[in-house]
């Protein structure tokens, strides 16, 4: 995998603007609940962490997948579905550890992100430089949460009282 | 799927006091001529609200209503307003917040919520795509806002909730409604409509989806209005320290509001609300929906008597109003706006009526059996507890918790000292020490004493000239500036005047109201760097692109007129009368920075304000001509 969507929180103001250039382009509804990233707002710690597909090396989506539907491309090294053959169970979804896979009840199965073909549309949109398309090397330069973690400690990583 | 397009096409109409509600479709005609937003409220409430009634009965009507832009792309469209007729002015009462309210109501199937009657006990409302359910809020009744939200929120996770604190319960005149933990709809008292109501919450959830109707042009459209805000001078600044740099330049005019309104500004002031102070509290940009400038900080104290305090703040408004007005240290101030948020108070209004007290005390008007401590500027321990105090009605905070106007009235001479405009407590800017298109604004405001409804798009902090006789203000930018505004070109030669540089006044006044008006309308954010280059042009590219309405640049502008226009209409039938539109005494007759305001010249931009408005010249009716051309003849 030579291109990665990196997510860098710290930045991250909790706008939607990744949410809503996802839905739009993908189904053309502006409703966040659609797109294939989503910002997990902890609002009383003033933090925000956009969530999507990390394109997993040994995917746990796929081994869950009842349909055997999920794989990964060895080209590109993205995670891929074939969803004519998605029954929409959502066990890809109990089974992603980063809640990336998102139901998309328009056509009732589950996607992922699919880096837009090469050209993620919620970069695109991103206005603070949370989220970033790098190759490899650029990639490993950024360090990501650290802000994050520093704010609200790593309890603050998993859901909990404010 | 909606069938209607960028609309969610439905008004929602709740009945508690017969706990009965109503699914309104959305016509055509009445979007094109109202908007959303404050428009979709100024009709519902001038339908809605009977003349002459109590802000406070069953009657009053409270509605909620979505820009159109709102859940769209479209840079900062995530504005929602809230109106009813106010228990502090008696007038029209309105609020405008942002965050994701607007977006979930939307989602949730309804471009408007209307509110009538009053339940029996405390309830709260649940609405999810299309379905709405009234439930028991004993549990909640009593508690603060922040922990019913705390309840709220993990009962039903996603959801966003509009609700008021102990405030609004207890009827304090300006309470709030809280639009989650950090924002609210503050001004106007509109919590004390919904306290009067026994409403404690509105939860909204929803997964419609809104459906643009042309989804390229209004991607384009999109991409075009954000390449605008970023390119105007105001947006770096404004990111980076967001509302709070206007509050150092006023410093330096001895503008601000500073232990009510007796002084231009703190000796203290610039010390201790310097930038670096500031910035060391503050850390992280937190934005509401699609917007890309991101102005609110997150503050943590990190040592000291409030060590531990962590909250979306330092904005301008509770920051000046609790610092300079009441004067309390940097630290405090954040205190203090915990407390508003918690209590569901606004906080212009908390520190206005607090201000009043504390003068009133050195006055010897208030003493100390009255209250039964002592108050004193710059004094946080005993001003946070005066504010617990008027939270709850205790003591002296019942005659508080009346709003200015109406406390002053219990004290002889007390109203000297009551600093507020037709009932509604000055903001945090003192026309003395700046007088500009944005302190007009405050006299001419279709809500009272505020400073959000009339701003110059072009404000320049770089001078403050005094030498235009209250007419004009200096402009002070360049050609190129000038010909970037999206003015209509008739009315920007009128107001601005390139050769000797200046500013008309009275008709930047009624274009900004009317601009402001529009973003309002529409959804949008009056942020500076927004409203300097987002103007009705591409406004109504981006309606016509999201609704599929068609409409240009001269009639979405018209419309933002015509609801001002209605709005006015209502105030004059709820008694308004021209002498209300009145500074109070203390800016005509004490100085400050050596700089006083001259009433006759002040009337008279006045009444240049309302011939540009097409009103009546001394009344400020509108006049038959203007409600004509609005389709307004046979309301007036």
């Amino acid at each position: 995998m030579n291109k990665h969507l990196v997510i860098d929180s710290e930045k991250c103001t909790g706008c939607g603007l990744c949410e809503l250039a996802c839905a739009i382009n993908k189904t053309g509804q502006c409703q966040p609940h659609l797109a294939r990233i989503s910002i997990w707002r902890e609002e009383t710690r003033g933090m925000f962490i956009p969530m999507t597909c990390q394109h997993c090396e040994n995917a746990p989506c796929a081994d869950a997948c009842l349909m055997n539907v999920i794989s990964k491309n060895p080209a590109t090294g993205l995670t891929v579905r074939r969803l004519e053959g998605c029954i929409g169970c959502r066990a890809c979804q109990v089974a992603c550890p980063f809640e990336a896979c998102s139901y998309d009840y328009m056509q009732e199965v589950v996607v992922n992100c699919d880096h837009c073909g090469g050209n993620p549309e919620c970069v695109k949109y991103c206005p603070s430089g949370a989220l970033q398309y790098k190759s490899t090397a650029q990639a490993l330069e950024v360090h990501r949460n650290l802000e994050g973690a520093r704010r609200c400690g790593m309890a603050g990583l998993v859901r909990g009282e404010r | 799927m909606s069938k209607s397009r960028g609309y969610a096409g439905h008004i929602l109409e709740i009945n508690l006091s017969n706990l009965d509600s109503k699914r309104n479709e959305l016509d055509a005609k009445f979007c094109r001529e109202y908007l959303g937003g404050i428009g979709f409220n100024a009709k519902l409430i001038w339908d809605e609200v009977p003349a002459g009634i109590d802000a406070l009965s069953p009657e009053n009507v409270l509605a909620f209503s979505a820009g159109t832009m709102v859940g769209s792309p479209f840079p900062t469209a995530s504005r929602t307003e809230a109106s009813a007729k106010s228990p502090m002015t008696g007038l029209f009462g309105t609020s405008n917040s942002g965050m994701f309210f607007g977006t979930q109501l939307k989602n949730a199937g309804f471009d408007a919520l209307v509110i009538k009657g009053r339940a029996e006990k405390p309830v709260y409302l649940f609405i999810e795509d299309g379905e709405i359910s009234i439930h028991d809020a004993a549990r909640l009744w009593g508690k603060d806002s922040w922990e019913t939200l705390d309840i709220l929120k993990k009962q039903f996770p996603g959801a966003e909730v509009a609700l008021i604190g102990t405030a609004g319960e207890n009827l304090v005149r300006f309470a709030c409604i809280e639009n989650g933990y950090y924002d609210a709809w503050a001004r106007t008292g509109l919590g004390a409509v919904m306290g009067s109501k026994n409403l404690k919450a509105i939860v909204v959830r929803g997964t419609q989806g809104i459906t643009p109707h042309n989804v390229e042009e209004l991607l384009k459209v999109t991409s075009k209005a954000r390449q605008l805000i970023q390119s105007s001078p105001f947006f770096k600044p404004f990111q980076s320290y967001g509302s709070m740099n206007a509050a150092m330049p006023y410093g330096n005019f001895k503008a601000l509001n500073a232990n009510n309104f007796s002084q231009g500004c703190l000796p203290d002031w610039k010390e201790n609300f310097a930038r670096p102070k500031v910035e060391e509290l503050t850390n992280g940009h937190i934005a509401c929906q699609s917007c890309i400038i991101a102005c609110a900080h997150w503050v943590e104290i990190k040592e000291g008597k409030y060590q531990g305090l962590r909250m979306k703040d330092m904005e301008v408004t509770p920051t000046v109003s609790f610092g300079s007005g009441c004067g309390m240290s940097l630290e405090a101030t954040v205190k203090a706006a915990e407390m508003g948020q918690r209590y569901g108070m606004d906080m212009v209004s908390a520190a206005g009526v607090m201000a009043m007290a504390i003068e009133l005390f050195n006055r010897g008007l208030i003493t100390k059996e009255d209250i039964g401590y002592e108050i004193a500027f710059g004094d946080d321990d005993v001003i946070l507890r005066l504010m617990d105090d008027i939270a709850h009605r205790k003591g002296l905070g019942e005659v508080l918790a009346e709003g200015t106007m109406r406390a002053a009235q219990q004290f002889e001479d007390g109203k000297a000292s009551a600093m507020h405009v037709k009932g509604l407590e000055m903001p945090m800017i003192d026309p003395r020490g700046r007088w500009s298109t944005w302190t007009l604004g405050i006299l001419t405001n279709i809500r009272g004493g505020d400073h959000l409804r009339c701003r110059n798009p072009i404000e320049n902090l770089r001078y403050n000239e005094n030498k235009y006789d209250f007419q004009k203000e200096r402009f002070g930018f360049d050609q190129k500036m000038y010909e970037a505004l999206d003015i209509p070109e008739e009315i920007k030669s009128q107001a601005i005047n390139l050769e000797p540089d200046t500013v008309d006044i009275a008709i930047m006044s009624r274009w900004a109201e009317d601009l402001i008006n529009l973003f309002n309308s529409v959804g949008v954010c009056i942020r500076p760097p927004v409203e300097h280059r987002i103007g009705p042009t591409i406004l109504a590219e981006a309606y016509t692109a999201f609704t599929g309405i068609k409409i240009s640049p001269v009639e979405i502008i018209q419309s933002a007129e015509r609801a001002w226009n209605l709005i006015k209409l209502f105030n004059l039938r709820e008694g308004e009368q021209p002498e209300d539109s009145q500074f109070p005494r203390r800016f005509y007759e004490e100085a400050v920075g050596g700089k006083i305001l001259d009433e006759i010249q002040v009337q008279g931009v006045l009444q240049q304000y309302y011939i540009a408005r097409g009103w009546d010249v001394l009344t400020g009716k509108p006049g038959e001509e203007k409600l004509m051309e609005l389709g307004l003849s046979n309301m007036g």
